[in-house]
């Protein structure tokens, strides 16, 4: 079995191809820096007729960022964490095993939950809110993280089902089957042989339901009290003022706050999955 | 749940006379088990909307219904015809279309190249192309879009500043929000780079599970780096790569943030509105509801025709299995 | 069957149970009080000094009720009201809205009439534009909360260096901030900021002139920005667009006060409070006057501000009246008119202040006026037809004929 280790051999064309991937790095990278950069300006050198490039010298100063850390940002932080984790952790696992079910399994009716899932995808969801707040009021989950947690989860579901079937599907079936020859039951071999490769697709479509949730808005606003916010509604709180200038660096400041720690998280799951999944491949 | 997946033993309810086993997989209970979480969780959190915008397609439905200061009625195809009888709305549609086809293969395009590029450089420069897609992944929504808007600013913006320093004179105080054309070339730009990364590491996962002497072996005799992509890497990836382009094209036709935004920066609405602001400023800013929920309807119908040659495969694909 | 479906049930219940765990909602309802909510709009709109009057005042008077205020932030405020008003768990005793949203909700039954109890509230309230925003049918609704107005701001150096005295007719302004550019020779300077989409501004010289957004005739809407007066009006509003501005054709009225601090305009017009964005080292050098009209006195300007109701799902309707009472009462009167929010009653006025903004912010709304009262305005708003129609005549469209076709789009869309 060949290790990623074979890859590192030199090949010609190797140094071009890390410079494109350093300047597509620089294109991506470069409105993120500019968030920061912002971040660190005054209001006033934030839009002037010459860039202000780089966020040191001059007049710039962290200011900002004791403006923003408030209570109201660790609370929103606080609450923005439960629930996107929940939502998160349980729409990975519920849609594991259903991906699990429709892509190792003969199961009746089969075709149509994918077509459900698939329509239910696919459906915009603009005009749910209304009914949704009706929902949640009525079982009295309004203002709760269970509830929003489980719109939530609902709304991320039929995609990573999706996606992790996908996944799933790349993974040879013969593979499993040798293994069950050996006496593993269909659970054992599919964790220990697809698992491992599942990993990274676990850690893509993780990614993007965190994401989902993070970002998202109107929910956030119409199930829960004007108290309770979310990071975007915090955020956005900073953005509408009416009758004040909006402190632009402090929003930027805040949204890089923001950023910060999911790129952490992300990084830090994107390396323990990488590694795993590299075991996992050797001991295949 | 664990003890539920290794209980193997059939209730009494389910039928002892299966159909023979294929490929020694036996109809048990467990796998139907492994459905009900999801399944459960759709349907209390999405079943009663979903069935309650449907049916608020065929209704009068807006503010005072929703006060119950009146009484919803039935209205059939009303809002339908009302929607699909305004030529805007075709114009909105035709425009949809366009944007999201451009989208989402320039997209798929670049994440493609992306991940192939992540496989084939130095450890050092995967880390940093890992670390500012997720930079950019990571980014909230409402700075991303402030950002991108000063960056295309006509007085102050950088991208004006930049042309005029190389050479393009008349690019000073250009605005780019002005004119249709340009007001898209910026919303594609900032859609295709939110939407990058999420292309970029699900199809670099996928690549990972492609086998690595698979492609030694072809390479030793002889093949091509086209015919290797094209012979092995494709097919093995086939199943995410399909199902990321259907999401592209899904989310690209309802693209709304990155246009509503722009309008409010100085787009001229009637010129770029897309399904997704069309949608919002008929039913929600206006609280039409009954009319909100029948667009997004058409645009149910219109995101099945657009992907019913892969919807088709895709079944035919299951039913074979 | 019985099997799978136990089993499902239990799925369910431990999919709850994982998210209900999290659950961390806190009611201060603990006391056993009757609760009476009050939404406010914006963070910081109503001043902290305000809030906390009202909440000790009202709970002075009405032992054993708490009066808990929230905040709701502008960008929020509509979607909560369209859920929560129609819920009378949720529902918030006494709300405040946005002057141009308050059609919105007047009209489909969300407030409480209080046409027989508005003469409890004072006797002569207003702004009348205000009061009319908040009646609907021939009932009243909502009453107003707080006013504010445009004037202009501009550089008393930038007029003094180029000696043009301040002007106290709309022409002595049109013509003396042309002069202004073309005295600076500098083709990125501004005598006066006009941002081609700005029609919250660009409509005083329609009104200034006699003109009008669109007036109600018998029972329909008929547009009016293609009458003699409204062209007029714009033809001079274009004319400062091209000869007395640098702002962008697409620009809009946010942050106006941006090219004023880099020193690259001589005026600009905005709300009361953009005073406070020019930063302190040029506050000697900033003025402030209200917008001229043709006849010397203020033109008339859009007036920005938000009226208040009472949710007609309250419970507490006549804890929720006793708070409005509360807020018109003398006391809350002066305060709002001392923090510079222009007050319902307008005996109070004078408490804005004696400064020359504070007489610009007061000169101005003497003559303010609003957008049309119908509860389909919204949909203008929201489709940005203002802002479309102000940045073709600012891009050089055909005033008279574009003026036309968009009486067309304003007719279409208020009678529907």
């Amino acid at each position: 079995m060949t290790t990623t280790t074979t890859r590192t051999r030199r090949r010609p064309g190797r140094t071009l191809l890390s410079t494109l991937a350093i300047v597509i790095a620089a294109v991506w990278a470069f409105p993120v820096y500019w968030m920061v950069n912002s971040s660190f300006q005054t209001l006033g050198r934030l839009r002037s007729p010459e860039p202000a490039w780089l966020p040191f010298g001059g007049d710039t100063s962290p200011d900002a960022y004791g403006r923003v850390a408030d209570a109201s940002f660790w609370d929103a932080m606080q609450l923005s964490l439960t629930v996107t984790l929940l939502a998160v952790g349980a729409g990975l696992v519920f849609a594991f095993l259903a991906a699990l079910a429709i892509s190792r399994f003969r199961i009746r009716g089969k075709t149509a939950f994918i077509v459900v899932i698939l329509i239910v995808q696919m459906i915009p969801a603009e005009a749910l809110f209304i009914s949704q707040y009706k929902m949640l009021s009525g079982w009295g989950l309004f203002n709760t993280v269970a509830g929003l947690t489980l719109l939530y989860l609902a709304m991320i579901l039929p995609f990573t089902i999706w996606m992790l079937r996908g996944f799933v599907a790349g993974v040879p079936a013969e593979l499993e089957e040798a293994a069950m020859v050996d006496g593993c039951s269909r659970f054992r071999a599919f964790f220990t042989i697809t698992f491992p490769l599942l990993a990274p697709g676990l850690v893509a479509s993780g990614v993007y339901g965190f994401l989902q949730c993070w970002n998202e808005i109107t929910l956030a606003t119409v199930v829960m009290d004007p108290s309770n916010r979310t990071i975007p509604l915090w955020l956005q709180g900073m953005t509408t003022v009416s009758n004040q200038a909006i402190d632009w660096p402090a929003v930027m400041a805040g949204a890089t706050l923001v950023a910060i720690p999911v790129i952490g998280l992300f990084m830090f799951v994107q390396s323990k999955m990488t590694s795993g999944m590299v075991s996992g491949a050797v001991k295949g | 749940m664990a003890q539920a997946m290794t209980d193997t033993e059939a209730p009494p309810g389910v039928p002892a006379t299966a159909p023979p086993p294929v490929r020694n997989r036996r109809r048990r209970p467990a796998p139907y088990l492994l459905l009900v979480p999801a399944l459960a969780t759709l349907l209390l959190g999405l079943g009663y909307p979903l069935v309650r915008q449907v049916a608020m397609s065929f209704q009068e439905f807006g503010l005072a219904q929703q006060f119950g200061t009146a009484d919803p009625g039935w209205i059939g195809f009303d809002n339908y015809v009302e929607i699909l009888s305004d030529p805007t709305t075709w114009a909105v549609i035709a425009r949809s279309v366009v944007f999201c086809f451009a989208a989402a293969s320039l997209t798929l395009v670049i994440g493609m190249g992306v991940a192939l590029l992540m496989r084939s450089i130095s450890t050092v420069a995967r880390l940093i192309l890992q670390v500012s897609m997720l930079a950019a992944w990571a980014t909230p929504l409402i700075a991303s879009l402030t950002v991108w808007n000063w960056l295309f600013d006509t007085r102050y913006g950088v991208v004006n500043w930049l042309l005029v320093k190389i050479g393009f004179e008349g690019m000073e105080g250009y605005s780019w929000l002005a004119n249709p054309w340009t007001f898209f070339l910026v919303a594609g730009v900032i859609v295709v780079w939110m939407s990058v990364p999420f292309v970029a590491f699900s199809l670099y996962a996928a690549l990972t599970q492609v086998p690595e002497e698979t492609l030694e072996a072809a390479q030793l005799d002889g093949a091509s780096r086209t015919q290797r992509f094209r012979h092995i890497i494709v097919p093995t990836i086939r199943p995410v790569l399909s199902i990321v382009m259907l999401l592209q094209i899904v989310w690209d036709l309802r693209v709304f943030a990155q246009i509503k935004y722009l309008q409010g920066a100085g787009g001229t609405v009637s010129e770029t509105n897309l399904l997704g602001t069309y949608l919002y400023q008929l039913g929600i800013a206006q609280s039409e509801y009954g009319v909100a929920s029948a667009v997004a309807m058409v645009m149910l119908l219109l995101t099945l025709g657009l992907t019913f040659g892969y919807v088709r495969s895709l079944l035919r694909e299951e039913r074979a299995s | 069957m019985k099997n799978l479906t136990r089993l499902a049930v239990l799925g369910v219940a431990s999919a709850l149970a994982l998210t209900a765990c999290g659950s961390s909602d806190s009611d201060d309802s603990a006391s056993g009080d009757k609760v009476i909510k009050l939404w406010l709009a914006g963070e910081t709109d109503t001043p902290e000094a305000l809030t906390k009057w009202l909440e000790k005042e009202y709970e002075a008077d009405n032992e054993g009720t708490d009066l808990k205020i929230e905040h709701i932030d502008w960008g929020q405020l509509v979607p909560r009201l369209q859920t929560a008003l129609s819920d009378e768990n949720q529902t918030p005793d006494v709300f405040e809205v946005g002057n141009t949203q308050s059609p919105t909700f007047t009209s489909v039954g969300a407030f409480t009439d209080l046409t027989d109890k508005v003469g409890e509230l004072g006797d002569d309230i207003g702004p009348e534009s205000f009061v009319e925003a908040g009646a609907y049918d021939g009932k009243q609704f909502a009453v107003p909360y707080y006013w504010g107005s445009r004037y202009v701001f501009y550089s008393k150096k930038a007029f003094a260096d180029a000696g043009i005295a301040l002007p106290t007719t709309l022409d002595a302004f049109n013509t003396a901030v042309v002069e202004l550019k073309k005295k600076s020779g500098d083709k990125n300077y501004s005598g006066f900021w006009v941002p081609g989409q700005d029609w919250r501004n660009g409509i005083s010289w329609i009104f200034a002139n006699g003109g009008d957004i669109a007036v109600q005739e018998g029972d329909s809407w008929v547009g009016k920005l293609s009458s003699a007066e409204s062209v007029k009006g714009l033809e001079a509003w274009k004319n400062l667009s091209d000869n007395a501005s640098a702002a962008p054709k697409d620009g809009l009225d946010a942050e106006a006060w941006v090219p004023f601090n880099n020193g690259e305009a001589a005026a600009f017009m905005a709300p009361g409070w953009a005073r406070w964005s020019v930063p302190e080292e040029m506050a000697a050098d900033l003025g402030g006057f209200a917008l001229p009209g043709n006849d010397g006195a203020a033109a008339p300007v859009f007036a920005g501000g938000s009226n208040i109701g009472i949710s007609a799902k309250s419970k507490n309707q006549d804890e929720a009246f006793a708070l409005l009472q509360l807020i018109y009462s003398d006391e809350y009167q002066s305060l709002l008119a001392e923090n510079g929010l222009g007050p319902a009653n307008p005996e109070f006025t004078a408490k804005m202040g004696e400064d020359e903004f504070a007489k610009s912010a007061v000169d101005a709304a003497s003559n303010s006026k609003l957008t049309p009262t119908s509860p389909n305005w919204t949909e203008v708003e929201t489709s940005q037809v203002m802002e479309e129609f102000f940045g073709k005549i600012a891009g050089g469209a055909d005033i008279a004929k574009t003026a036309a076709d968009y009486d067309a789009k304003l007719a279409e869309i208020l009678n529907k």
